[in-house]
């Protein structure tokens, strides 16, 4: 889902660089308050592997591939703010070293994968209860999928109004692949996101206690705060 | 204890990549993502970038997994290098 330089309108993108700035600025605040120094190491781990896992692509069916986006674990492990900071460095070096993702188009790439993937990804896995806690990871993964790519249609559709055609595509095309290929590559980021979160809670649970501020539990206290 | 933890995790995320590697060649390498598709059926070509990145993934088993511990290593640093720039407050 990583958008090329030159698809966009030009105002579009601008727009996304508008809002992954300021939401950085935000997340930025956030992380210098709530981020643990003992929480360096996991989160420099989990940005690394997120960035290889997301070079795997896995075949969805009709020539087409997915690959995970990574941004809804990284949520729930280190709460919103520190995810967006996990996903923001991983596509910045995805562009700049390895041209996946345009220049121009990077704060879009923020926005559908990195801002709305987290958001969603932290607060519907919040909603669930704790006995709930692998299907809400269910949930909440595919869910960040799908919403992140139904935003990327909306922008192709947008680009391709804005411009009478000459960027984006028609959203009679945009909508309906975007969203449908990407509820079936959601599965996939659903089915890996719950087996990491499986395998964490049964050799190492705290890292889920302390992304979920479990009262009492001696491993939360100084964690991440992940309240909002 | 998490340093630890996190040489082991390390070491099982390159483990894992290596061998996701090789399924990757063997079912994925020639399809395009999500949006590459959804770029074939509007009749969108991918533009030329505005800048040209200094390496690719490669197409090749070799270079896919040189260039993947490479990747791996530069966002490790930099994650780490963020998060101690952004989260020393947090202590």
């Amino acid at each position: 889902m990583h958008i090329p330089d030159g698809l966009m309108a030009p105002l579009v993108a601008a727009a996304g660089w508008l809002v992954a700035v300021a939401v950085l600025a935000f997340a930025t605040r956030r992380v210098n308050r709530d981020l643990d120094d003992r929480r360096v190491p996991l989160m420099a781990v989990l940005a690394a592997g997120i960035f290889v896992a997301q070079m795997l692509n896995f075949p969805v069916g009709a020539g087409t591939t997915g690959h995970l986006v990574g941004a809804a674990l990284a949520a729930m492990l280190l709460g919103p703010w520190g995810g967006m900071a996990v996903m923001m460095v991983i596509l910045t070096i995805q562009c700049l070293l390895f041209g996946d993702g345009g220049m121009t188009a990077l704060g879009l790439n923020f926005v559908n994968m990195g801002l709305i993937g987290c958001l969603v990804g932290h607060y519907v896995h919040r909603a669930f209860p704790e006995k709930y806690r692998i299907p809400g990871a269910f949930a909440a993964a595919w869910l960040a999928v799908f919403l992140g790519s139904l935003a990327c249609a909306l922008e192709l559709s947008g680009s391709y109004m804005l411009s009478g055609g000459s960027f984006g595509i028609a959203p009679a095309i945009a909508l309906p692949a975007m969203t449908v290929y990407h509820a079936i590559i959601g599965v996939g980021e659903a089915l890996i996101t719950t087996g990491v979160l499986a395998y964490l809670g049964q050799v190492a649970p705290e890292m889920l206690r302390m992304s979920r501020k479990v009262p009492g539990s001696p491993a939360a206290a100084g964690e991440v705060r992940t309240d909002g | 204890m998490v340093e630890r933890r996190s040489l082991l995790a390390i070491a099982g995320i390159l483990v894992a990549f290596a061998a996701g590697l090789v399924l990757f060649f063997i079912f994925s390498a020639p399809y395009g993502d999500g949006l590459e598709r959804t770029m074939e059926h509007g009749g969108v070509e991918e533009p030329e970038p505005v800048y040209h990145a200094p390496l690719d993934y490669g197409d090749s088993y070799a270079v896919a997994l040189v260039m993947g511990i490479v990747g791996f290593a530069i966002v490790l640093g930099s994650a780490f290098l963020v998060g101690k720039a952004f989260g020393k407050r947090g202590r």
